[in-house]
């Protein structure tokens, strides 16, 4: 069944809408304060701090490819995810800072501050984070309505205001951590951040903790089919499961009670961080696949095998298909092949969304692409972008790519005096 | 004149959510925070804990602020008052030697626009046993003290802020004070 929820509708005209001038002002003022917070850190320790922004920039790249190929098929505007992105960084964290040294002093207030020093951080910081981030996809909601089609733009916007919020809070962190250290403006300080909150604990982190509540904000606003206190109740549920998933890893559980070492730091970091990543990637995967459905059904109607075949409907909806297909296409037909390939899956992406829209107008021209690039295809003789059978050497890199990013974070713990 | 459609009014409310949200993070929060009190009087006489096993005896009437105390594990501070004079001793694992120690705590005071580090360094010691170095500092509108310590892996920093007349009042109970500075190892 084709579902309405990941129904498309047109981009809108950003400037005719009245929250689109609100939001400009609130990243104008976060800018602002971000920009006065890094002029103080750069006038103290200018080198640390570029070093800060161009590590953590850096580190910000993957992130933001692998977050904004999540959605293939229905690909989120730039702006749209500049937007998010710089919520996270310049408005959430702005009003967070202030929020969450008064959640940490009333906690000392009204509990202890033996409490505070203990469980401040996994109660005062999510629970104000947490919320500022979200707000980062209601507006884009409020802006954009029309992108919002699935739970998978809603993952994919929260997951770009937590990448956002994460880049400038661990450069703050890293500079902090400079200051601390009272050595004058060194490097060694920034790099031991970068290794601890970019490679350790990187992968759990504001990314996956905004992706989670943003699949809430997204099922708010598309499940039309459920009930509004239902919506809510699942909204607020996923803006839990964020907070719970950030008060866990930020909690003092765990911290003594597996002794000391390499090893003893990689449980602890798994315990408290696989089971918000396992979630959210179960959920990634239900979303992707619903979503798939819905627009290769499209392609469906179509019959046309010079489009898209039967083969190729099953490769389109599925990431692992798709790459494997571009594979074997570079097997057979070398880097031309490969590239001919991608540009058939995106094509063939981007009609099934132009189909989903009825625009007849923009499917014609899409049309002539996937031809142009079947008839590439066919001069290469592979006329076909099939998935190939899960081939040794894909095997044999998926293995060493595992071992080498266990042995990265190995390396990390054993630098940052895990052994 | 132009009206305002049924959906630019759900905009316009759902925007308002947003600002209100955000507005009552950050300004609502701090003005709950400090409708508070943060001081707490202290019994004369009894250690406080500062964190990693680190006590102290604070000066008699002293209050505690317990937005600058969090007694942990590892590491830990704790901010005493008197008056308008500040009392801050902050404690952590350190594992150089105390010229160090004492060259990092001028360095992070000369790190603030403002601050500059006078006279030179006087060697102190505590009741315990623990030796440490100390010095002074000023800064707009205000000068300071300070002290470090070093022991059983810890580097225990303190600094003392005020003016001049209520710190020449105050000096010599919050020195009488550092001196029972003691580390009893259960943090470690």
């Amino acid at each position: 069944m084709i579902s309405a929820e990941v129904r498309p509708g047109r981009a809108a005209a950003l400037a005719r809408v009245p929250a689109f001038w609100v939001v400009a002002a609130l990243l104008v003022a976060g800018g602002v304060r971000m920009t006065q917070i890094a002029g103080r850190f750069a006038t103290v320790y200018p080198v640390a701090t570029v070093t800060a922004v161009l590590l953590f920039a850096l580190l910000a790249v993957p992130f933001w490819l692998v977050v904004s190929e999540l959605d293939f098929l229905e690909r989120e505007p730039i702006e749209l995810l500049v937007l998010a992105f710089a919520w996270g960084g310049l408005v959430a964290t702005s009003v967070s800072i202030p929020a969450s040294t008064a959640g940490d002093n009333l906690i000392a207030k009204l509990g202890s501050p033996e409490l505070a020093a203990g469980w401040g951080a996994a109660l005062a910081g999510p629970a104000v984070e947490e919320i500022a981030k979200t707000l980062g996809v209601v507006v884009i909601v409020l802006i954009a309505r029309p992108q919002i089609n699935s739970v998978l733009d809603g993952v994919v916007y929260g997951a770009m205001v937590g990448l956002g919020f994460q880049i400038a809070e661990d450069i703050v962190f890293a500079v902090g951590a400079v200051a601390l250290a009272g050595q004058g403006d060194q490097i060694q300080p920034v790099i031991a951040t970068f290794l601890l909150r970019g490679f350790v604990s990187g992968v759990w982190s504001h990314t996956l903790f905004g992706a989670l509540a943003g699949a809430g904000i997204g099922y708010l606003v598309v499940r039309r089919d459920r009930g509004l206190a239902r919506r809510i109740g699942v909204a607020l549920l996923a803006l839990l499961g964020a907070w719970a998933s950030h008060a866990l890893w930020n909690s003092p559980l765990l911290i003594d009670g597996l002794g000391n070492g390499a090893l003893a730091l990689l449980a602890v970091l798994v315990l408290k961080g696989l089971p918000p990543l396992l979630l959210i990637l179960w959920l990634v995967r239900h979303a992707h696949d619903r979503e798939a459905d819905y627009y290769v059904g499209h392609l469906a109607t179509l019959r046309d095998s010079e489009l898209i075949t039967e083969s190729e409907m099953k490769v389109l909806g599925s990431g692992s298909a798709r790459a494997s297909a571009r594979r074997l296409a570079g097997e057979s037909a070398g880097h031309a092949g490969r590239h001919a390939v991608r540009r058939l899956q995106r094509a063939q992406a981007r009609l099934a969304v132009e189909l989903s829209r009825s625009s007849s107008g923009e499917t014609l021209e899409t049309c002539e692409q996937i031809r142009i690039q079947r008839k590439v295809l066919r001069g290469l003789g592979h006329p076909e972008a099939i998935a190939g059978p899960r081939s040794w050497r894909h095997t044999a890199s998926t293995i060493i790519t595992t071992v080498v990013a266990i042995a990265v974070l190995w390396v990390a713990l054993s630098a940052l005096g895990g052994a | 004149m132009a009206r305002i459609t049924g959906r630019e009014l759900k905009n316009l409310v759902g925007t308002f959510g947003v600002v209100a949200t955000l507005a009552g993070l950050a300004f609502g929060l701090p003005a709950v925070d400090r409708a508070f009190s943060a001081e707490r009087s202290l019994r004369a006489g009894v250690p406080v804990d500062v964190g990693a096993g680190v006590t102290v005896v604070p000066p008699s009437g002293a209050t505690l602020d317990v937005t600058g105390t969090r007694p942990g594990d590892t590491m830990g501070s704790a901010l005493f008052r008197l008056g308008a004079v500040q009392y801050r001793i902050a404690v952590r694992p350190f594992d150089g030697d105390l010229e160090t120690a004492a060259s990092r705590l001028r360095q992070r005071i000369t790190g603030t626009p403002g601050y500059q580090v006078t006279g030179s360094q006087l060697a102190v010691g505590t009741v315990d046993g623990l030796d440490g170095l100390q010095g002074g500092y000023t800064a707009p509108g205000r000068g300071g003290r300070y002290a470090v310590f070093v022991g059983d892996g810890l580097t225990i920093e303190v600094t003392i802020s005020g003016n001049d007349l209520d710190l020449g009042r105050t000096l010599p109970q919050i020195e009488a004070s550092t001196r029972t500075l003691r580390v009893d190892g259960s943090g470690r």
